[in-house]
């Protein structure tokens, strides 16, 4: 224990700390200028010092350790004087046109004047002369402003990991500068944005167009991009999003965001929103009114649902959509519609690997703290790019590294590269074969450290596995074997490109298997915000909500009892079984909510056939996408920031959205489908989106007794009341092995960029200025031998056709594969792919698409 | 009672008294106005009707949209839009003041930095429709011109904002990006 005095008033202190930390602590504050709570001490701007008895000179609070016994002064004449001092030396060269500039009001340099400094400097040089930047499309640099805090580089160097900026130049002339010295060209995550003290980094999003005190209302929600599941201060003036940040200290995001999070909220107020319910009539679309739509597709439903039964009729719930929107969806379909065909996109990803994971151990095994990444010793990446997929989960990765954990990386997540400690650690495989390297990993794991004897039925496959012969071989096998066994705590982060594998189950079990036998903490990358919450709440074909499996009796009763209504019988299939049972014409009527499957599948014209072939189609959506151009009807829904409701991060942690701005133009998902579903016959009358959550967590063993005042204090995280249940597998599903060599000169492949996402993010204008256009990503070494340039445009060509985007030559591909993206419209890598099922996880396996490169 | 009280009550002393002095008023000049027929000048500073100062060199308004007027004025009656204009410059599209909500306190032309907002001497601005009331950008630039152009508005300046008024000047500084020492 420590005993500090500061101001008269005694501190005790447990562990080390500065000065500055204790003082804040009990509640004394210190001014700093250089000190930033997420960076690591500076001691640059000296406006922290304090007196310290005993020291001759003052002393930095924010460098200082505090030490038994210290009595510090953190005011006095002295102090004030040197303060005032240090602040008059800062505006020597700030221009200090506060009136002008757009930090005014929440600059912290204006603060500190304003208190400490004093009202007219003695210094009447000539200021120096930095012209403003505005070639960044993102970011306006005002480097006249800048106090050389660096506060912005090391953030970008040593939190975000991206080591895009540096400061230049010395003495007065010093400022900080891009890399690229023009624009950014960096991750874009804006975190500089957030610690600049003072407008030298500001937003060209909101440029000009607003002071910070002109804000009507503040609304904290949840980012809707991808299943970490960020906090986000949305900043409201006349209905309209002014911008978007974060706070330290709320959310598991604490203070960081990442591009899409921070930039991509323009999509909400874009022209292209549906603006009235749509109705087709002889091929075109008529603008119709709320209660016809209702009356017309519940008038459909009906007619389908009475001449061919349930089973005729399918569902796709939504991973963007809310809890709320997603019970209410499942209920309708089972209870209004008469069917179990209930599925989501997040099969060919998230829900399938879930799922089969949870089957072998247990549910919640896939449920694990992302912060807790940050004490991890070892981290095997494999299957995708955290650092673009779920950039703040990335950031724990690269925060590990840096505390010395070792990071494995199987395959070319790009954004870990540079942290890889040594090269040995990451593993180059053939393509499409991370079954081979998982199970080899695997079985050589097992013959160093024996199974647990827990689960027989896993022991059993891996000694099975081990018995095998071996496929492949790696020449690191031994020297990971050696990290892992001898870490203490081991995290395995799996991308969804390990599902979207022919056979992708093998990698599955394998994962799986790693995590049982290195007692593991297992993260699945999710791509979109709710996926997880779309589980829980019962969308899919063969568990209710709470993950309670349909097949078996006590559950079903229950539910029943609570729906008073019997569910219906067989289990329903999954969503590219309704593909193909569109096909034959087994189903008949789908309703899609917030989704956009011939864009977002592959093979986009099959998909496209089959929607095209179906008696009725309904799309509820917030814009007219691919798939809603083919609907019967078109509902206008209500968007990301206009609706209340919860969102089930990857963590399984629920967090509660919150409408910031009011629409016109749509209506509450929930909404929708519960007016619908009274015309059916199926009374459903909620209030509000609370309401829905006060049925969920009486009926979801998982949800069982959550309010919304604790999900709004942040406190909902796994197990919350209830308790993991469902029996584990006794026998391990496997399907017969299929290993094809893939020996063409290019396979296309799915790149997951970092700053787009699909359907809402090309319409994020902000996104689009830093990725206007897809680009075709191809290694160096075949980049050469096809003689490509950067920017050169070639046609690439598929099976399933042709599109020309220009070429991007990426040095983190190792391979003969190309990546595309699957985010603009009418050049999404999807409608280039072929898939075959996955026997097993019903997901589709994407691998060895062979592509033909034409330069054009 | 005493005597003299009751002559004082008897005789209506105190009454007398005051009719005298109603006598007198009656031949002394009167000090009434006859508004509207006779109206009378006001004094420069006098905080009438609002007007945005228009920079004789640029035409323009020498407004630069800080919204400092707008955070200080009591009764939240004006309100500021910019936005980003040409060359990356801030440019005010919307200055609009409520007037009938304002209570004349003047705390904006204090606040104002600038000095780019003024109370004229303007005071009779009556209407029969509320949006009248309503004063955008234009308007307000217009009342500069009507009532304090030329040498009015110098005299204001001189007489109230010194020395502060010798540091206003059209904000070019940071207009121009080039920093210069103030
Ligand atoms: S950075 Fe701060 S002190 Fe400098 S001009 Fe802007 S608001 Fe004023
Ligand atoms: S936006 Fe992020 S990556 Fe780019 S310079 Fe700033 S901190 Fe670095
Ligand atoms: S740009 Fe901002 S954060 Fe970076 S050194 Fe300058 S003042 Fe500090
Ligand atoms: S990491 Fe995910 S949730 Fe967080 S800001 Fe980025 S996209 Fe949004
Ligand atoms: S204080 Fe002056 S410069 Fe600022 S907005 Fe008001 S009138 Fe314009
Ligand atoms: S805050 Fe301590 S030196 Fe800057």
């Amino acid at each position: 224990m420590i005993t500090i005095t500061v101001n008269g008033k005694e501190i005790q202190i447990d562990k080390p700390m500065t000065v500055l930390e204790a003082a804040k602590k009990a509640g004394i504050k210190i001014p700093t200028l250089c000190h930033h709570e997420l960076l690591e001490s500076y001691g640059g701007c000296r406006l922290c010092v304090v007196e310290v008895e005993r020291m001759p000179k003052l002393q930095n609070a924010c460098t200082l350790l505090a030490a038994d016994g210290m009595v510090i002064r953190t005011e006095s004449e002295v102090i004030s004087k040197v303060r005032s001092e240090m602040l008059e030396l800062l505006l020597i060269n700030h221009p200090l046109d506060c009136a002008y500039c757009d930090k005014a009001g929440e600059c912290e340099l204006q603060d500190l004047v304003n208190k400490y400094g004093p009202t007219v400097g003695r210094y009447k040089e000539e200021k120096r002369k930095v012209p403003e930047s505005h070639t960044d499309p993102i970011f306006a640099r005002h480097m006249g402003r800048c106090v050389v805090c660096t506060r912005c580089v090391r953030m970008c160097d040593t939190v975000q990991g991206a080591s895009a900026i540096s400061m230049i130049e010395r003495g007065g002339r010093t400022r900080m500068e891009p890399f690229s010295s023009t624009s950014f060209n960096c991750e874009y995550c804006g975190n500089c944005l957030t610690v600049c003290p003072v407008g030298a980094i500001l937003s060209r999003l909101y440029i000009h167009s607003y002071r910070p005190w002109q804000v009507d209302k503040e609304i904290k929600t949840i980012c809707p991009y991808c299943g970490v599941g960020c906090s986000l201060f949305v900043q409201v003036r006349d209905n309209s999003i002014k911008r978007v940040i974060p706070k330290i200290g709320q959310g598991l995001n604490n203070g960081l965001l990442c591009s899409r999070g921070r930039f991509g909220y323009e999509f909400i107020e874009s022209q292209e929103r549906l603006k009235s319910p749509l109705v087709k009539e002889k091929g075109k679309f008529k603008q119709s009114t709320w209660n016809e739509a209702f009356h017309f597709v519940a008038g459909r439903l009906m007619e389908i649902r009475e001449l061919h039964g349930g089973k005729a009729i399918a569902g796709i719930a939504s991973p963007r959509c809310t809890n709320e929107d997603n019970y209410v969806f499942q209920k309708f379909m089972r209870m209004a519609c008469r069917t179990n065909n209930i599925d989501s996109i997040s099969r060919i990803g998230f829900a399938a690997a879930q799922k089969y994971i949870e089957d072998l151990l247990g549910q919640g095994v896939t449920s694990n703290i992302i912060d807790g990444l940050k004490n991890s010793d070892a981290i095997l990446v494999i299957g995708g790019d955290p650092t673009a997929v779920n950039p703040i989960l990335g950031l724990a990765i690269r925060a590990a590294a840096r505390n010395g954990a070792n990071v494995i990386v199987v395959g070319n997540a790009k954004g870990l590269v540079p942290i890889i400690r040594d090269k040995t650690l990451r593993i180059i495989h053939p393509v499409f074969r991370e079954a081979d390297v998982l199970e080899l990993l695997l079985t050589n794991i097992f013959k160093t450290q024996d199974v647990r004897a827990e689960k027989p039925a896993i022991d059993k496959r891996i000694k099975e596995l081990s018995e095998k012969p071996v496929k492949m071989d790696i020449k690191e096998m031994e020297k990971l074997v050696k990290i892992l066994l001898g870490s203490n705590s081991i995290s395995i982060v799996a991308g969804m490109e390990l599902v979207q594998r022919v056979d992708g189950h093998r990698s599955l079990f394998a994962i799986a298997a790693l995590t049982y036998l290195l007692e593991a903490r297992l993260f699945l990358l999710s791509e979109k915000p709710n996926e997880q919450g779309l589980i829980d709440m019962g969308c899919l074909p063969d568990m209710l909500p709470g993950g309670r499996p349909i097949n078996v009796g006590d559950f079903k009763h229950k539910f029943e009892a609570a729906w008073k209504e019997s569910i219906p019988q067989d289990k329903g299939i999954t969503l590219m079984e309704m593909i193909g049972a569109i096909r034959n014409k087994d189903i008949k009527a789908l309703y899609i909510m917030g989704e956009n499957p011939v864009f977002n599948l592959p093979n986009g014209h099959y998909i496209r056939e089959a929607l095209e072939s179906l008696d009725f189609l309904v799309v509820q959506d917030i814009f007219l996408t691919e798939t809603a151009e083919l609907a019967d009807v078109v509902l206008p829904a209500l968007g990301w920031a206009e609706k209340d409701g919860t969102y089930t991060n990857l963590e399984r942690r629920v967090q509660l959205l919150k409408r910031a701005i009011d629409s016109s133009s749509g209506i509450e998902d929930w909404k929708i489908i519960s007016e619908i579903s009274s015309i059916m016959g199926y009374e459903m009358d909620y209030s509000s989106a609370e309401k829905i959550m006060e049925e969920i967590a009486k009926v979801s063993p998982l949800y069982r007794d959550l309010t919304y005042k604790e999900i709004g204090a942040g406190d909902c995280l796994w197990p919350y009341h209830g308790e993991p249940l469902r029996g584990e597998l006794n026998e391990v599903p496997v399907a017969v092995d299929i290993t094809q060599d893939y020996k063409a000169d290019f396979y296309l492949a799915i790149e997951k960029p970092l700053f787009h996402s699909g359907t809402l993010s090309r319409r994020a204008s902000a996104l689009r200025k830093i990725c206007p256009e897809p680009t075709l990503k191809i290694s160096p070494q075949h980049a050469g031998k096809l003689k490509l340039k950067e920017g050169d445009r070639v046609n690439i060509s598929t099976a399933q056709g042709t599109i020309s985007v220009p070429v991007s030559i990426d040095a983190s591909i190792t391979d003969n594969r190309v990546l595309l993206s699957n985010n603009f419209e009418n050049k999404g890598v999807f409608n280039l792919l072929n898939f075959s099922l996955d026997k097993v996880t019903k997901a589709p396996g994407i691998e060895g698409c062979e592509v033909k490169i034409e330069r054009k | 009672m005493t005597t003299k009280e009751l002559v004082k009550k008897v005789f209506f002393i105190e009454i007398l008294q005051g009719l005298a002095l109603t006598l007198k008023h009656l031949f002394t000049p009167a000090v009434t106005r006859q508004y509207p027929t006779e109206k009378r000048e006001p004094f420069p500073g006098s905080r009438g009707l609002h007007a945005l100062v228009r920079d004789a060199e640029t035409g323009r308004e020498k407004c630069v949209g800080c919204g400092l007027c707008a955070a200080m004025c009591p009764s939240q009656c004006i309100h500021i839009y910019t936005s980003e204009g040409e060359n990356h410059k801030k440019i005010v599209d919307r200055y609009e003041i409520d007037v009938l909500r304002c209570v004349f306190c003047a705390f904006c032309v204090e606040a104002c930095p600038y000095g780019a907002v003024v109370l004229t001497g303007h005071y009779e601005y009556s209407d029969y429709n509320r949006d009248a009331f309503y004063y955008t950008k234009e308007r307000l630039l217009e009342n500069w011109d009507k009532y304090m152009s030329g040498e009015k508005g110098k005299e204001y300046f001189e007489k109230f904002w010194r020395p502060k008024s010798e540091d206003f000047g059209f904000p070019t500084v940071s207009r121009t990006g080039d920093i210069k020492n103030p």
